[in-house]
């Protein structure tokens, strides 16, 4: 039972991580009609540049988190102008396209990983980030910081997501984009700015889960990014295109059944099982399990 | 001729067969990823065959490519009329659940990988004399097939499905039927070439079959242009010969020369080099000329 508890509460911080990430990627494709699939690429990139800030900062946990909320916000801006680009092109939202630019854009940032940052091996946070003795040990089940950290955050972003989308005019703004974007020009809504603000404020929750998972996981690599990206994808459409609800619940499922199966089963094959399900859901129910809101 | 030469053509063959197996389910507006977990599943399952049961490579080679058409097919059943983004999550999917099933299944090397894989013919020369043969056989033979694919009534209906499938369910076109069609296609080809890939070098490991595999066939197919076949023809020498002719520091970094020549094509010449005008314009000034 002990095993079970510890597993279901390692399980709600991962998936918390992945409710976080879902959001951002769910915005975006809300928004900017970007399936953003180096999202999750642009997150380990803010990893790595908070690394190297800890390391030059002598672990200035400040510093560290103003620096990877900066430097997602700024990759995520910087992307902007291609993919509107790719969009004037076209003509009209090529959802497909844009999918394919950016997984370019994880291709570089993963390489660069791979090359430019201690020489292409894993990194490991510091332990005053990651905290060194847990807050709670109860026999097998112990509560580190980390996972205190990423459930608090997750819970508070999600809810000021949710809060600015459903409660304020911005919000009105984006689900009018979202809704109609058309529509949304017709009635004074100005696209581009309100599609930047939705870039930045991906920025702001990309750099947020960049921290959370460095305390998380305590360790980065180049193919982290990879492997995350496909979950939240994954995540999104089991739980439907652009439903921010169903990504909460979806986010939260995924992280507690990979964490039960890893407490199970043992060697690499617990990762697998995981993605078995996912595909399994993913082939039965393409559209999600709560519907595309696109 | 020499070893590099060797590994430029039969690589460069090999990718022009992949980004051909990308190319064609993306007539029909699907990225089938699962073409490189094909890849994966029919190698090792060939490279099994050869070195553990003694099977001789041409009948390895043949039950790649049905393990290839019926994991494809399969999967097609599923996703034959799923919408794209479906299509790439199932391809990487299949690509992290094979590379974690060869991981953990010591038969076939585990994360050791297989090495000194026996050589298809007597000696090393006519081992990569008949490699060379076979990867460029099979180029003409499936390139003939997609060519006639293209001119055929079925291959307009894909033209039609990649603009609108509204348009093409009310035109009568069965969407379902052409995704499988094409998916299971694909995903022979790219067990054809799992074999072969993993025969060039004598060996499979893992390494060989990465994301940068998908990153790549990806930039040689959206370079080239994804409207035609013939752009995947010189895309595909083009770029991995790029990675060739650098000086060594530089080719290090040739993936991110990749992704920067795919974004730059996607800004700049959004349906790559070779456009269908221009093939268009090439076929008819060849037959205008052949008819002179």
């Amino acid at each position: 039972m002990q095993v079970f508890i510890a597993q279901v509460i390692n399980g709600l911080s991962l998936g918390s991580i992945y409710v976080l990430l879902a959001t951002g990627f769910n915005l975006l494709l809300l928004v900017a009609m970007i399936i953003h699939f180096a999202y999750p690429q642009v997150v380990v990139f803010s990893m790595y540049i908070a690394w190297v800030v800890l390391r030059y900062t002598g672990n200035s946990i400040v510093l560290a988190v103003l620096a990877a909320i900066l430097s997602s916000v700024l990759l995520n801006v910087i992307s902007a102008p291609l993919f509107q680009k790719i969009m004037k092109n076209r003509e009209e939202v090529d959802i497909n396209t844009t999918m394919v630019m950016s997984l370019g854009i994880g291709m570089i940032i993963t390489d660069i990983l791979s090359h430019g940052f201690n020489k292409g091996l894993p990194i490991a946070f510091p332990p005053k980030l990651v905290g060194e003795t847990p807050i709670l040990r109860v026999g097998l089940i112990s509560l580190m910081g980390g996972q205190v950290a990423s459930l608090a955050v997750g819970v508070i972003a999600v809810s000021g997501i949710f809060l600015l989308l459903y409660k304020t005019r911005p919000g009105r703004a984006f689900r009018a984009i979202a809704e109609d974007p058309n529509g949304a020009r017709l009635v004074g809504i100005p696209l581009l700015r309100t599609g930047l603000e939705s870039y930045a404020l991906s920025g702001i929750l990309g750099g947020l889960i960049a921290v959370l998972l460095a305390m998380l996981l305590g360790y980065s690599s180049p193919g982290l990014g990879e492997q995350v990206a496909h979950k939240v994808l994954a995540v999104s459409i089991i739980a439907g295109l652009g439903n921010l609800a169903g990504g909460l619940v979806v986010g939260l499922a995924l992280g507690i059944m990979e964490a039960l199966v890893q407490g199970y089963i043992s060697g690499s094959w617990s990762n697998a099982i995981a993605f078995v399900v996912m595909l399994l859901v993913i082939l039965f129910r393409p559209r999600g399990l709560f519907g595309i809101k696109l | 001729m020499s070893l590099a030469m060797y590994y430029f053509l039969t690589i460069s063959a090999i990718y022009i067969l992949m980004s051909w197996a990308l190319y064609l389910p993306y007539r029909v507006a699907h990225l089938h990823f699962l073409t490189v977990a094909n890849m994966l599943i029919s190698g090792y399952l060939a490279g099994y065959l050869v070195q553990s049961l003694g099977f001789a490579f041409a009948l390895a080679l043949v039950a790649g490519f049905v393990a290839g058409g019926l994991v494809g097919y399969i999967v097609s059943l599923f996703i034959g009329d799923a919408p794209t983004f479906t299509v790439v999550i199932v391809g990487f999917t299949f690509i992290y659940i094979s590379r974690t099933a060869v991981e953990n299944i010591k038969a076939v090397g585990a994360t050791m990988g297989m090495f000194g894989l026996p050589m298809v013919a007597g000696t090393p020369n006519m081992h990569r004399l008949t490699i060379l043969i076979l990867v460029y056989a099979l180029i003409v033979v499936v390139g003939f097939l997609i060519y006639r694919f293209e001119h055929s009534r079925v291959g307009r209906a894909a033209s039609v499905v990649f603009v609108d499938k509204d348009l093409a369910t009310s035109m009568g076109v069965d969407i379902k039927k052409l995704g499988r069609l094409v998916q299971t296609f694909s995903s022979l080809i790219a067990g054809g070439c799992g074999v072969i890939y993993g025969f060039i070098y004598r060996s499979y490991h893992l390494d060989f079959f990465t994301f940068h595999l998908v990153g790549i066939f990806m930039t040689v197919i959206f370079v080239g242009g994804y409207t035609t076949m013939w752009g995947s023809l010189l895309a595909a020498p083009a770029l991995y010969g790029l990675s060739l002719i650098l000086p060594p520091a530089v080719a290090s970094w040739r993936i991110v020369i990749y992704g920067a020549i795919l974004i730059a094509v996607l800004v700049l010449k959004p349906e790559g080099f070779i456009t269908r005008r221009l093939a268009y314009t090439l076929e008819t000034t060849l037959s205008r000329w052949r008819k002179r």
